[in-house]
C-alpha cells in the first residue's frame, strides 16, 4: 500500500457534516473518516444517527453525533459553542442536509414555505454561523452538496410510468445554493475560507432500487450509462475539503457521469 | 479497500511535464509510485529527472506538432512503455503574444494549428487504444481565458494583453474535452478539463509586480496560484476518486470566474 498523500488527507482536521442520513450522508461520513478527519455529524434527531454511529464505531472510526435545529439560529449557535469548546477549531463544513416537504407541483404552498425554512434559511444560517468561526481562525473549507437539478430543468420523460416525482422546490433551492456558494466564496475569500459546491447526479439506491424504467432512461442520459454509487461522491468532497484544492473556490464540481456535459 | 486516490502501479503520461505547471505534477506523480512518462522539449525532461532525482519517471522528447507522424510515434511509445492509464496533456498552450491590431491571419492560424489539431490527434489515438481495455482518464487544460475575456486594463504598456488567439484556442480545447467525454464515455474513458486561473511563472512574478497585484485583485482569494496548487486537482481527476466525473471543466482559479 502506498503512503497517503498529505495533500489529500484530512488528518487533524475537524469537519462538521450537516445531514447524516439519506442515500448520501453515511457514504460521505465514511469517506471523511477514512481520510482521517475528526467528524462531527449534526442532524435534526440524534436517534436517526444511532445506526451510523454504530457502523462507524464498528469500522474503528469515531464520529461525534450532535443534534441541531437549523430553523433556530440559537440552536446553531449552541452547536457552534459546543463544538468549539470540545474541538477548539472547525476546518471543514459539509452541508448535506435537505428536507423534502414537497411531494408534487400542486402541493399546498405551506409545503413550499416549510422547504424554504430549512433548505434556504436554515442553510444560510448554518453556513454563516460556522463560516464566521473559520473566518476568525483564518482558514477553512466549506463544501455544499447541491444537485444537477440546481443547474438543469426537470425532465418529465425520466419519470414517465413510475411513481417518482420531481417537486419544484428542490430545483429552486439547489439553484440558489450554487450561486450563494459563489457569493460566500467572495465574502470569505480574503479570510482564507474556501467555499465550493458539489452537484451530484442521481444516486442509485442499493437497498430500494429506483424503478427499472427510470434506471434505464437515466443511464442513457449520462455518459457512463449508470447512476452514481454513493461512494463515488466521497472523493470529490474530500478533495475540496483538503489542502489538495487550496486554489479552488467558488467552483461547482458536478459528479454526474457527464449528465450536464452534453 | 483500495485507497481512493491510489496511483500505485499506474502509468501516467505528462506532456509538457517539465514546464512550470507540468514539473509540479510530474514530481508528485513520481512520488506516488506511478510510472511517469514525462514529455518535453529536448533536454528539459531529462534535466527535471536529474535535478529532482526522480526515480519512476522516464524523460522523453516528442514532436507533438508533427500530426502526420504522431499516430505511429504513439504506437511505438505504447509498445515500449505500455498503454497509459492516465494522460495529463499540457502541450497545447500557444499564444501569438500579439496585440489584436497587428495580429496577422497566419499568426492567428498558427496558434490554432499548434493547440488544437495535435491535441485531437493525440487524444483519439490514445482513446482508441484505451477503448479496447475499457478504461482511462485524460485531462486537457484550458484557462480562465477560455471562459472569460482578459481585462485589458490590467495589462500595462509595454505588455500586450493576453491575445485573442490564446483565449479562443483555450475555449476550443474546453469544448473538445466535452465532445471527447461524450464520445468515449460508453467505452469507460473519462475526459475532463482543468481551467487554471492566474499561475504566472516565477519569471513573470519577478518581472511584473504591478501585474501580479492586479491578478491578485481579480480573485476571491486575493492571490495568484502557485504551481503545486494544480497538482491536487490533476491527481483527483486522474484517479478512481473521480470515477463518476467526466465532461467537466474544473476551474482552479481562486474564484476568478465566480464573480
Amino acid at each position: 500500500m502506498m503512503s497517503q498523500s498529505p495533500a489529500f488527507s484530512l488528518q487533524g482536521k475537524v469537519v462538521i457534516q450537516f445531514g447524516g442520513t439519506g442515500l448520501l450522508g453515511p457514504a460521505l461520513i465514511k469517506a471523511l473518516g477514512e481520510a482521517g478527519a475528526t467528524v462531527v455529524v449534526a442532524s435534526r434527531s440524534r436517534a436517526s444517527l444511532d445506526s451510523l454511529v454504530a457502523q462507524e464505531g464498528a469500522a474503528g472510526r469515531v464520529i461525534h453525533a450532535e443534534e441541531v435545529d437549523t430553523h433556530s439560529e440559537a440552536s446553531l449557535h449552541a452547536l457552534r459553542d459546543r463544538i468549539v469548546a470540545q474541538h477548539q477549531r472547525v476546518d471543514g463544513i459539509v452541508y448535506n442536509a435537505a428536507s423534502r416537504p414537497m411531494t408534487s407541483f400542486s402541493d399546498n404552498l405551506s409545503a413550499w414555505k416549510e422547504s424554504m425554512a430549512t433548505n434556504a434559511t436554515g442553510f444560510f444560517a448554518a453556513i454563516r454561523t460556522f463560516g464566521d468561526v473559520m473566518a476568525a481562525q483564518g482558514s477553512g473549507s466549506i463544501v455544499n452538496i447541491a444537485s444537477q437539478m440546481g443547474t438543469i430543468g426537470m425532465n418529465p420523460w425520466l419519470y414517465e410510468g413510475t411513481a417518482m416525482k420531481a417537486p419544484p422546490d428542490y430545483f429552486f433551492h439547489k439553484g440558489g445554493m450554487i450561486n450563494l456558494t459563489r457569493y460566500l466564496a467572495s465574502h470569505y475569500g480574503t479570510q482564507g475560507v474556501r467555499v465550493n459546491v458539489v452537484s451530484p447526479g442521481g444516486i442509485f439506491n442499493v437497498s430500494k432500487p429506483q424503478a427499472p424504467a427510470f434506471l434505464e432512461r437515466y443511464g442513457k442520459m449520462t455518459m457512463l450509462g449508470r447512476m452514481a454509487d454513493p461512494r463515488e461522491l466521497g472523493g470529490a468532497v474530500v478533495f475540496l475539503l483538503s489542502d489538495a484544492s487550496t486554489y479552488i473556490t467558488g467552483a461547482n464540481l458536478p459528479v454526474d457521469g457527464g449528465y450536464t456535459a452534453k | 479497500m483500495k485507497s481512493w486516490h491510489s496511483l500505485e502501479g499506474k502509468t501516467i503520461w505528462v506532456t509538457g511535464g517539465a514546464g512550470y505547471l507540468g514539473s509540479a505534477i510530474t514530481r508528485e506523480l513520481d512520488a506516488h509510485c506511478a510510472k511517469v512518462i514525462c514529455f518535453d522539449l529536448p533536454g528539459r525532461a531529462e534535466a527535471l529527472v536529474r535535478e529532482q532525482k526522480l526515480t519512476r519517471t522516464v524523460p522523453l522528447a516528442l514532436d507533438f506538432y508533427d500530426t502526420a507522424g504522431l499516430p505511429a510515434a504513439i504506437d511505438t511509445l505504447v509498445a515500449t512503455h505500455g498503454l497509459p492509464d492516465g494522460v495529463v496533456h499540457l502541450v497545447m498552450a500557444s499564444s501569438s503574444g500579439k496585440r489584436l491590431e497587428v495580429l496577422t491571419a497566419d499568426e492567428f492560424q498558427r496558434t490554432f494549428d499548434l493547440a488544437l489539431t495535435p491535441t485531437f490527434v493525440l487524444c483519439r489515438a490514445l482513446a482508441e487504444k484505451m477503448k479496447i481495455r475499457g478504461s482511462g482518464s485524460i485531462i486537457l487544460y484550458s484557462s480562465m481565458y477560455g471562459i472569460v475575456s482578459p481585462d485589458p486594463r490590467i495589462y500595462h504598456d509595454p505588455m500586450a494583453p493576453n491575445p485573442i488567439d490564446y483565449g479562443a484556442s483555450k475555449a476550443a480545447v474546453l469544448q473538445m474535452s466535452r465532445y471527447l467525454a461524450v464520445h468515449y464515455g460508453p467505452a469507460g474513458i473519462r475526459f475532463n478539463c482543468i481551467s487554471p486561473g492566474p499561475f504566472p511563472n516565477p519569471g513573470v512574478q519577478k518581472g511584473h509586480p504591478g501585474l501580479i497585484q492586479d491578478l491578485n485583485r481579480k480573485t476571491a482569494l486575493n492571490r495568484i496560484g502557485h504551481n503545486q496548487e494544480i497538482v491536487g486537482p490533476t491527481l483527483f481527476l486522474l484517479t478512481d476518486s473521480a470515477s463518476y466525473v467526466t465532461g467537466h471543466n474544473l476551474v482552479v482559479d481562486g474564484g476568478w470566474t465566480s464573480w
